[in-house]
């Protein structure tokens, strides 16, 4: 069946049936294999990806319902020349990745929470970031990274506010 | 294995009259119960989408004023609605993860029927009624007549859950709920507990207890309220609830906890849950 969504800002059309799962969808078929798939039960988060600005599991999320959304993965935040997202730069800047594989989760789920509210105390980026495993494990630096990035992104704003 | 989008309830619940289908809702049960071979349904039929089943509003049913929720509203949005009671908006933020909660469905936690189902203790203390849809045409159960046991209910093989009603008057009592699991995110609940009241004079009336768990399906504790009704808030206490509570649990020892553990906690939980509300009845903080 042809299913129609946006992803990562542009027009998708694919051939899918529509009882895949998103996961492998990304993967298999379009091969962003940025998200990753680690429990595939819901549990872990690593399969994190943004719903119309929302983060959800992609392992529990079946492809006719993105028909018509907009989604987005981790290759979907970096600037248009390569540059890493302020996110991603703050996670690298304060040690907030060790193996790597809770990552990019865990840059949806912060990106989803700095969208929502720019200026979370540390127990909303705990809350947001409820749903990622980390096994490694850096949830301090995690938490630190995504206040880095919260400080970060409001200064620009200020910078470009005047 | 058939992917169906109905384009109404009406047209979902003919769906699932004519076929071996299965209704998707949110999705975050049923997909771990096919990537686990649990389920292997002849059809998906996806409601999710359905505005008419989305969405908290206030309405008039047969039984009077209601705030009438459709199944399809997610659990963030139920945890973050002011329209509704505070311990069903609690109970909607202990589930899951973040992620969890912006797919699966209150509709989904309330037929998956599990007996830690976090909204489900809260639903019985708002005396919540549930609009079934068949092809038939609709009937109402009440939340304390759904649960038959773990994971099953009186929905019938062709019906669906379209509304959940809460009653305008449980919507104007004092309500919390507390749950405790092993961490604070994405934990299932060893054991939670709701309670709802109204305090006049410093006596309490309308009280309503439930907790999850602790038997093969959410229950609620009618010795205890029966021992609460018309008391002085001043004379509970720990104690004075210990007994009343544990004649109405029967819980077992299983992977998360221990049938000991989990008797003490209740204790514990549905004191805490009381205290809550009747600091908040008493005028501390919001009005419900």
């Amino acid at each position: 069946m042809m299913i129609r969504f946006h992803c990562n800002g542009k027009p998708v059309q694919v051939d899918v049936e529509p009882n895949a799962r998103v996961i492998d969808l990304l993967r298999e078929d379009l091969g962003l294999t940025g998200t990753k798939e680690g429990c595939g039960r819901g549990e872990c988060g690593a399969c994190t990806i943004l719903l119309d600005g929302k983060p959800v599991n992609a392992c529990l999320l079946l492809v006719g319902k993105i028909v018509d959304r907009e989604i987005v993965t981790i290759e979907g935040i970096a600037g248009e020349d390569g540059s890493l997202h302020p996110i991603q730069e703050a996670f690298l800047d304060t040690g907030a990745v060790q193996c790597g594989f809770c990552t990019p989760g865990m840059v949806l789920s912060a990106k989803a929470l700095l969208d929502e509210n720019g200026t979370p105390a540390v127990e909303a980026v705990e809350e947001a970031l409820s749903g990622n495993l980390c096994r490694c494990t850096g949830y301090g630096k995690i938490v630190e990274g995504v206040l880095e990035a919260s400080r970060r992104l409001t200064e620009g704003q200020d910078r470009g506010g005047g | 294995m058939r992917y169906l989008k109905p384009s109404s309830v009406e047209e979902a619940a003919d769906l699932l009259e004519s076929s071996q289908g299965m209704i998707l809702a949110g999705g975050t049960d049923l997909c771990v119960y096919m990537a686990e071979g649990v389920v292997d349904p002849e059809a998906l039929i996806d409601i999710g989408d359905l505005d008419a089943m989305r969405g908290i509003q206030a309405a008039k049913s047969d039984h009077g004023d209601v705030i009438r929720i459709g199944a399809c509203t997610t659990i963030a949005e139920i945890a973050t609605s002011e329209a509704l009671p505070t311990c069903l908006r609690q109970g909607a933020q202990a589930v899951g993860s973040p992620q969890i909660r912006n797919l699966g469905t209150i509709g989904g936690n309330v037929c998956n029927a599990s007996p830690c189902g976090d909204t489900l203790a809260p639903l019985l203390t708002l005396d919540a009624r549930f609009v079934l849809r068949s092809s038939g045409g609709t009937r109402t159960v009440e939340s304390g007549d759904f649960f038959t046991g773990p994971k099953q209910t009186v929905l019938g093989p062709g019906e669906i859950l379209e509304f959940i009603e809460i009653p305008a008057a449980s919507c104007a009592r004092a309500s919390a709920f507390r749950m405790i699991g092993n961490r604070k995110g994405q934990a299932i609940s060893q054991v939670n507990a709701a309670v709802s009241l109204t305090i006049a004079d410093g006596r309490m009336s309308d009280i309503r207890v439930a907790v999850g768990s602790v038997a093969p399906i959410p229950l609620r504790l009618t010795k205890l309220e029966g021992v609460l009704d018309g008391q002085p808030i001043d004379d509970v206490s720990l104690a004075a609830i210990r007994e009343p509570v544990l004649e109405g649990i029967r819980p077992i020892d299983d992977v998360r906890s221990t049938a000991t553990y989990r008797q003490e906690v209740t204790v514990s939980l549905v004191f805490d849950a009381w205290a809550e509300c009747v600091g908040r009845a008493s005028g501390e903080g919001e009005c419900r």
